[in-house]
Order: structure tokens, then C-alpha cells, then sequence
């Protein structure tokens, strides 16, 4: 299963729904919802509010993100927006603004 | 660099892949080339190639390099290079491209303009490519 692969060069402006893994690497605007695991690459541009099973931020998101599993900022994600996960992780030299919901 | 999971799959020459799962409403372009197997509602450009699996559909307009369509297409293809409307295909709309192949076994609705130059002895009405002046006045352009 390969799964989704939005490339460096391409621009997605709309919804975005799958039931399998995604990995963005372009630019999304507007509402990704994915089942399986989310996948945004450093130099990656995500205008969007993200559901999903597990995110890996390390490029650029501004949107309010929840997920199932987890969440992790990596070394030079960028994330702008709420966070609803039981697990979060921010790595040293990620940047995060925003609320977190451990549901707890 | 941000390449690396796409250089791990099988098909280096494929950017960008909409998988079977997975559905977009809305527009997609950019460079590079996109193979759907999923489904896309809104229109589709790329600089580079499109190609369009047996399962997947796209309902709006095309524009890209070469296009190859294997499933459900309904909207007007523009290629800078050639479409190839596979076996499998349903197709409804116009296609504009440079060359159009289109195979048996494929549903297809629509018009077809290619960019060639007719025979000397066909061209005796220039501009009309063939068909009545009704027809090219109606024009089916949505």
C-alpha cells in the first residue's frame, strides 16, 4: 500500500479525506482528514485543520490538529494551532503555539 | 531532504500520488507529474504527466503534460502532449491535446481536437476542421 504522496510541487486547495497514509510534502489549503498516519516533510506548507490516526510535523502547519495515536512536532517543525492528542511530543528546536488537550 | 519517502516507492518518476483511499474536493495543481487511483472532485493542472488508474475518477477539468486515462474521467482534458484514453476508461468531456489515442474498449462521450495539420485536399474550408458550422458555433463549453 503506498499510499498518498502530495510532492513538493503540488498545491491541494480543498478537502482531503483518506483511509490510508499520507505524506505531504507540497502545500495543503483547507481540511485533511486521514485515518492512517499523517506525514508533513520539512519544507512542506499546511494551511489546513488536520484529523488523524498519528501526525509528524516537520515542515510548517497552521490549523488545529487531533489525533488518534499521537503527535510529534520534529527539529524544525513548525505548528501553529491546537493540539488534541494523548500523546504529544515537541522536539528541541521545534516551534509550537497553541493549546494542547491530553484528554485527560 | 523531503524527497526521501517518495524516493523510497517504486515509481521515482511520479511526484505526487492520490491513492486508492483517498478523495479530494477541490483544486489540485503545481508542478510535477500525479497519478490518481483515488478520486478528485475539482480541477486538476500539472506541468507534468497525469495519469489516471482503472480505479480512480476525476470530475472536473484536466490540464497537464501527457495524460493517461485508465478510469472514470468526466470534465475537458488539455494536454501539451498526447492522451491516451485506455480500455478500461469512461470519459466524458473534450479533449484538446496533441495527439489522442483512444483504445478499444473505451467509453468515451465527447469532442476531440488534436493538433494536426489536415491533407491539402480536406482543407479546402479553412478553419472548420471538418465538422458543419452548426456544430462549431453550439460548441459544448460548459
Amino acid at each position: 500500500m503506498a499510499g498518498t504522496i502530495i510532492g513538493s510541487g503540488l498545491t491541494v486547495e480543498g478537502e482531503v479525506t483518506s483511509d490510508e497514509d499520507v505524506v505531504v510534502t507540497g502545500t495543503v489549503r483547507g481540511k485533511l482528514t486521514v485515518e492512517g498516519a499523517v506525514t508533513i516533510d520539512a519544507g512542506a506548507h499546511v494551511e489546513a485543520d488536520i484529523a488523524a490516526g498519528s501526525l509528524q510535523v516537520g515542515g510548517s502547519v497552521t490549523g488545529n490538529v487531533a489525533a488518534g495515536d499521537r503527535v510529534d512536532i520534529l527539529a524544525g517543525g513548525r505548528l501553529v494551532g491546537d493540539v488534541k492528542s494523548s500523546r504529544l511530543t515537541i522536539a528541541d528546536g521545534a516551534s509550537f503555539k497553541g493549546n494542547v488537550d491530553m484528554d485527560v | 531532504m523531503a524527497r526521501a519517502s517518495a524516493a523510497a516507492l517504486s515509481t521515482p518518476e511520479t511526484e505526487s500520488i492520490l491513492s486508492r483511499g483517498t478523495r479530494v474536493r477541490g483544486r489540485v495543481h503545481g508542478d510535477g507529474s500525479l497519478r490518481v487511483e483515488g478520486a478528485i472532485e475539482g480541477d486538476v493542472q500539472v506541468s507534468g504527466d497525469l495519469e489516471l488508474d482503472e480505479d480512480g475518477s476525476i470530475s472536473g477539468d484536466v490540464e497537464a503534460g501527457a495524460v493517461s486515462i485508465g478510469g472514470q474521467l468526466t470534465g475537458d482534458v488539455t494536454a501539451r502532449g498526447s492522451i491516451t484514453i485506455r480500455a478500461a476508461a469512461r470519459v466524458r468531456g473534450n479533449l484538446g491535446g496533441a495527439e489522442v489515442i483512444l483504445e478499444e474498449g473505451a467509453a468515451f462521450a465527447g469532442r476531440i481536437e488534436a493538433e494536426f495539420d489536415l491533407p491539402a485536399e480536406l482543407s479546402v474550408r479553412p478553419g472548420m476542421r471538418g465538422q458543419s458550422p452548426a456544430q462549431a458555433e453550439r460548441g459544448p463549453h460548459r
